[in-house]
């Protein structure tokens, strides 16, 4: 727009002055034909794309609310993730809000007109308590905090290490790919449980060590699929008109072929979530990840597990989120599947 | 190519014997004790230390190790199942773990395979709404929670189907954890399928074909399928290994003497078990490194144009 | 598409090629649950409470159990001992192997000369416990000679023991199956390393003979033993065992009728009580066992040793609330305990009086009160010149349920009781923790002990400068001076005094506060109605069915 006006008016004709009558509003649709689709950048289309996209957007929201709930969840019941709420009975007996299945008083007041009955019949817990006696929604969101970032530090290490190594082994092939695969066996053959028992010797257990657990093997499924796309599309005619225009390889590794391989790794690094979660889980028990009292959605579901028949309702709330997070994480997986695929008419 | 399998078994030795050699020495160095005891003395604990020739050094073990893999001999348990040769013990728990995982293996390729090409072929209808949510809850429902589901349900409630793993009636009690463990593949298989052909159908070879007249079954199968198929057997891979070697909590809870089950006890059960360690690390490691080799040939049955085996005679 | 499923279903046809061992199925058997996995049912290897109840359902040793514990006459019908309580003669009654062969006391000989030769986990038996003279030598080593363990067969049935020192209980350590008889002839036709590991490799002499089982198999089958000596007591047809892995599925397995006997714990025991079908079925009984806090002493741990701080072990100690501990989260029936030896297993043979049966007695050092802790804290933090303390504590992971609740649950308490104390809990295998412990490398750890004989000595022993046991690396002259004489010295043969002088020992564990006594196990088992008789024990046998109906 700006450029049309200075053609209009020349800055060398400083002489001329000028007046009211030279100037006139645009109309819309002179600005439309000047906005070409692709003068925008790529990734401002994308996002475009992104936002147009119904399901994306409610995935963002899903996954916004879990992250909201992970932070000030633990501090809206008024217990803490560790505290075992107890009171005294007549006998001064000490008597254990454990094994209550979720209940809201004022709610039941309404409903049965009735006074809740119990030692904690008047407690607010929205999820129940679990078998020690804490209460669940505070552990529920306490613990998605721990499978949150595990989540986002496996989506890290399936793109960052997963990615370029199987695209970097597929596409050079050869000598290069036959021994990045032959490490690949290596590192996935040596079970898990004996690499970080001795990587425990060295360092602290906790989370440090659980994120360098799942860096030793976590991006092995996405480097397979990384190099299985490699290997289909290196062979195809525009990759072979780079090379041959001389294209260096970082460039066409991920440039040229890494935009068309999207699709499965986006769908990949959705199942590599909740394995990793199960794994912090594992880990977590063996003792050599988080430590309790500290809890994570993994391990929720499998405290809940102990319990499945007798305190059903025990396994439900980390299921749920763990399901309505990754129902998140899909949907916007899916939005940005189908706003980063390049498509016949973007181009 | 039969060169080029020739090459990739004598490597497959190579790096196989590496990874035993790495095994052989972490499991040296993890805390733990082959001999867990609370009323042996140290006398006693060294004197068996070195029966089992503990004391030598790690090479001369090693090769000594080797030799006995090599007639056959894994050894026997220190801390686990101690008199009994491991040979016996993981034949049966082979033979459980290979024929309950490949039932699930095949259930929930099959399945996942049919929910995924419908999925695809309703885009944006119920059935794809649908898969999405069951390929979401059957990765964030681990498998034995979906088993105690099955057993309350079809062995107790309605007593259908053996409550614990029966041997005599295989078939019948490997209903309920074949099922359970297929539920991951399913949703996998399911996703990919669905993800996949639904980018095929978008691609301009498609469109081609479909408005060269193309369409049906011959389009989906011929065309969409073939061409979804690879990374779909790159993600089957890893969980066909992962299934023929046993799920831990589905074997405990089932009563099922499994590999997944054993390998936690000779890992984390009353002492670490370095015999069964390395004998159940083998195992894997062989069946690992197959498949892979096996998926590597797959690709070139999939698709003509990828040659990894020509590629690794040139280096 | 074609190929792959064509691959995948030939494959499968052949792993169906692979054929499993058929096995009998009676529905007259009783089905009894198991915990663990039977790990072997050699005598010689066998460590766990499963495999010993396995074991003694198809071999009889000299003597057995009674319904009360009691050592009774099994394989000997009677026993001499002579004047200066050193020399035992078992006199055998004539009982049949199930090949056919008769027992003899050939069979006794080299089955203990095999244990001490092979110097197992259980080898302690012969010679620290039972004190057998020429046993201490050839299991640590220094003697090849298996004919100087003084056991002898003066004739087929005439079994002959020799010991170092008098030991009152001997009679009743020969029901523990590490002297239960082999057979010579059948052990020597076997393959190398093949005994025990399927009913054809193994022989029984006992109320029944083996009929299913595989290493590593969660299913393992006996059945009636008609040609055993006492046949006409056995009722039962056989047995079925089912390894059950968790208290939820145990409880949902005896609901359905797949097993008769389960043992359960936790919030299953409250489901149970609170469930009118389930309630008369719920029985408790010792399971023996004493879960303790364990406290190492030595510099290397605990910040520089402030452990060794008598005051804040005491502090640690009386700010446990054990019966809260058992009444919420073990559930099971389990004993608060307050005493270094726990009760229910150790008897004296002059009055009968349970040796622990008195809780009270030494309250003054073992209690639940946190104004006491607080003030132990308060001379401990002067004595040390510390404010603040931290503290690991290690648990096993892999030792049931209720363990990391109890955990969880003494943090809490510790550091509700006493400011400043920060306990972070730690959970590792079992075998870590072992190792940990034997390496003297942690503060606190939360283990426990089971009683192998019934004598208070079987806990008592452990607390000796030096004992491999003795995890605290806690010193006292007059403790050792005092087991000593009741082990070797002067007390042996005054069994009154003996007694008496055990109890000052306990009472100086408890005033230096070794351990913290948490609780004694016990197990919350379901019964179907109609099944009765099953000898429940806490020490040695845990169960024996050998006069159970169904």
């Amino acid at each position: 727009m700006a450029k049309k006006l200075t053609l209009a008016a020349p800055a060398q004709q400083a002489a001329y002055e000028p007046r009211k009558e030279d100037f006139a509003f645009l109309r819309a649709r002179d600005i439309e034909t000047d906005q070409n689709f692709a003068s925008q950048g790529y990734w401002k289309g994308v996002l475009l794309h992104f936002f147009k996209n119904r399901r994306a957007v409610i995935g963002l929201i899903i996954v916004s609310l879990i992250i909201f709930f992970a932070v000030v969840g633990p501090m809206m019941s008024g217990f803490g993730y560790r505290d075992i709420v107890q009171t005294r009975n007549e006998n001064n007996k000490r008597v254990v809000a454990k094994g209550i299945s979720p209940q809201i008083p004022w709610l039941q007041r309404l409903l049965t007109g009735e006074e809740p009955s119990g030692a904690f019949g008047g407690y607010t817990f929205l999820f129940g308590t679990d078998d020690l006696g804490r209460d669940l929604w505070t552990r529920t969101w306490y613990g998605a905090r721990v499978s949150l970032l595990i989540a986002f530090i496996t989506i890290i290490i399936d793109m960052i290490i997963g990615m370029s190594y199987g695209l970097i082994s597929g596409y050079f092939g050869g000598m290069a790919d036959n021994i990045m695969q032959r490490f690949v066996e290596i590192a996935n053959s040596v079970p898990r449980l004996v690499i970080v028992s001795v990587l425990a010797i060295f360092m602290p257990k906790g989370m440090g060590l659980v994120i360098v657990a799942l860096l030793l093997t976590e991006w092995i499924g996405m480097s397979k699929i990384a190099r299985a796309e490699m290997l289909k599309i290196k062979e195809q005619e525009y990759v072979l008109a780079s090379r041959t225009l001389g294209a260096r390889h970082s460039h066409i590794i991920f440039r040229e072929i890494l935009p068309n391989t999207i699709g499965p790794i986006i769908t990949q690094v959705m199942f590599s979530i909740p394995t990793a979660i199960f794994t912090e889980a594992f880990l977590s028990f063996v003792g050599v990840g988080i430590v309790l009292p500290q809890c994570s959605v993994g391990t929720l579901i499998e405290d809940g597990f102990n319990n499945i028949t007798t305190l059903p309702y025990q396994i439900l709330p980390p299921i749920v989120v763990l399901a309505l997070l990754m129902l998140g994480f899909n949907f916007i997986g899916d939005g940005l599947r189908e706003a980063l695929a390049p498509k016949i008419e973007d181009m | 190519m039969l060169k080029y399998v020739l090459k990739r078994v004598g490597m497959a030795l190579l790096t196989l014997l590496i990874i035993t050699f790495l095994l052989f020495v972490l499991v040296r160095i993890m805390p733990g004790n082959p001999f867990p005891s609370e009323r042996m003395s140290d006398e006693q604990i060294a004197n068996k230390r070195a029966e089992m020739g503990l004391d030598d050094p790690i090479l001369v073990q090693f090769g000594r190790y080797m030799a006995g893999v090599l007639q056959g001999d894994f050894g026997k348990g220190t801390s686990l199942y101690y008199g009994a040769p491991i040979k016996t013990v993981l034949s049966t728990a082979i033979s459980n773990s290979f024929r309950i995982g490949g039932i699930a293996i095949l259930v929930g390729t099959l399945a996942g395979l049919a929910l995924g090409i419908t999925a695809a072929l309703n885009r944006g209808r119920f059935m794809d709404g649908f898969c999405t949510v069951f390929s979401i809850l059957g990765v964030c429902v681990p498998s034995y929670v979906f088993l105690i589901f099955l057993q309350y349900n079809f062995a107790f409630r309605i007593p259908f189907f053996p409550y614990f793993f029966d041997p005599n009636r295989f078939l019948f009690s490997t209903v309920m954890p074949s099922l359970s463990l297929s539920l991951f593949t399913m949703s996998t298989i399911a996703r990919f399928t669905r993800n996949e052909m639904v980018e095929v159908f978008d691609s301009d070879y498609v469109r081609l074909a479909e408005s060269k007249g193309l369409y049906g079954r011959k389009l989906v199968l011929r065309h969409v399928l073939r061409n979804a198929l690879i990374p779909i057997v790159t993600v089957l891979a890893p969980l066909v290994v992962d299934l023929l070697t046993g799920a831990l909590v589905v074997e405990k809870i089932y009563g099922i003497n499994g590999i997944g089950k054993l390998m936690v006890d000779a890992i984390a059960g009353e002492g670490i078990d370095y015999n069964y360690v390395l004998a159940l690390g083998i195992l894997y490691s062989t069946l690992y490194i197959g498949v892979m080799l096996l998926v590597d040939l797959l690709y070139g049955v999939l698709d003509p144009r990828i040659r990894v085996s020509a590629k690794a005679e040139e280096g | 598409m074609k190929k792959l499923t064509a691959v995948l279903l030939t494959a499968m046809l052949l792993l169906g090629c692979l054929s499993v061992p058929a096995v009998a199925e009676d529905a007259a058997y009783l089905g009894v649950m198991l915990g663990t996995n039977v790990m072997s049912l050699d005598t010689n290897l066998a460590t766990d409470g499963d495999s010993f109840e396995v074991i003694a359902d198809c071999i009889d040793g000299l003597t057995q159990m009674d319904a009360d514990g009691a050592a009774v006459p099994a394989l000997a019908e009677s026993y001499d001992l002579s004047e200066d309580g050193l020399t035992y003669t078992f006199h055998l009654r004539d009982a049949q192997w199930s090949n056919g062969t008769p027992v003899t006391a050939n069979d006794f000989v080299f089955a203990w000369r095999r244990i001490a030769k092979e110097a197992g986990e259980y080898a302690y038996m012969l010679d620290e416990i039972g004190n057998i003279k020429g046993a201490a030598e050839i299991i640590s080593g220094a003697e090849t000679d298996l004919t100087t363990l003084a056991v002898n067969a003066a004739d087929d049935k005439t079994l002959v023991v020799e010991l170092n020192v008098p030991v009152s209980f001997f009679p009743s350590l020969m029901y523990f199956p590490t002297f239960y008889p082999i057979n010579e002839a059948f052990y020597s036709s076997l393959e190398d390393g093949t005994y025990g590991t399927s009913p054809e490799t193994f022989l029984s002499n006992g109320a029944f003979v083996l009929e299913d089982y595989t290493p590593g198999t969660a299913t393992l089958a006996v059945k009636k033993n008609e040609n055993y000596w006492d046949a006409d007591r056995v009722k039962l047809p056989g047995i079925r065992y089912q390894v059950v892995g968790s208290s939820d599925n145990a409880l949902t397995a005896f609901r359905t009728g797949a097993l008769d006997v389960v043992s359960i714990s936790g919030n299953q025991v409250s489901a149970a009580e609170n469930d009118p079908a389930l309630a008369q079925n719920l029985t408790v009984t010792g399971a023996g066992y004493m879960w303790y806090l364990s406290f190492s002493q030595t510099e290397k741990n605990a910040n520089g040793g402030q452990l060794a701080n008598n005051n804040l072990r005491l502090a640690i100690t009386n700010a446990i609330d054990r019966e809260y501990l058992v009444d919420n989260y073990v559930m099971d029936g389990s004993l608060a305990t307050y005493t270094a030896v726990p009760p229910q297993f150790a008897s004296s043979s002059t009055t009968g009086a349970d040796f622990s049966a008195d809780q009270d007695m030494f309250k003054e050092f073992v209690d639940y009160d946190p104004e006491k802790a607080a003030a132990y804290l308060e001379t401990a933090k002067s004595e040390l010149g510390a404010d603040e303390f931290t503290f690991t504590m290690i648990y096993g992971n892999n030792e049931g349920d209720e363990v990391a609740k109890v955990a969880q649950a003494i943090k809490e308490d510790v550091e509700a009781s006493l400011p400043g104390v920060t306990i972070n809990l730690q959970p590792m295998t079992k075998a870590e923790r072992l190792d940990k412990m034997q390496n003297d490398n942690y503060d606190i750890a939360l283990t426990r002990w089971g009683p192998d004989y019934a004598d208070p000595m079987t806990y008592l022993g452990m607390w000796i400068t030096n004992n491999s046991n003795n995890y605290g690396f806690w010193s006292n002259a007059e403790y050792d001076q005092l087991i000593a004489d009741c082990t070797t010295g002067a007390y042996i043969t005054d069994y009154d005094a003996r007694w008496e002088a055990m109890y000052k020992a306990e009472a100086l564990v408890l005033q230096e506060a070794v351990i913290a006594p948490l609780y004694t196990k016990s197990q919350a088992n379901l019964i179907t109605t109609g099944v009765e008789g099953i000898a429940f024990h806490p020490v040695a046998l845990n169960r024996v069915y050998k006069d159970t109906v169904k």
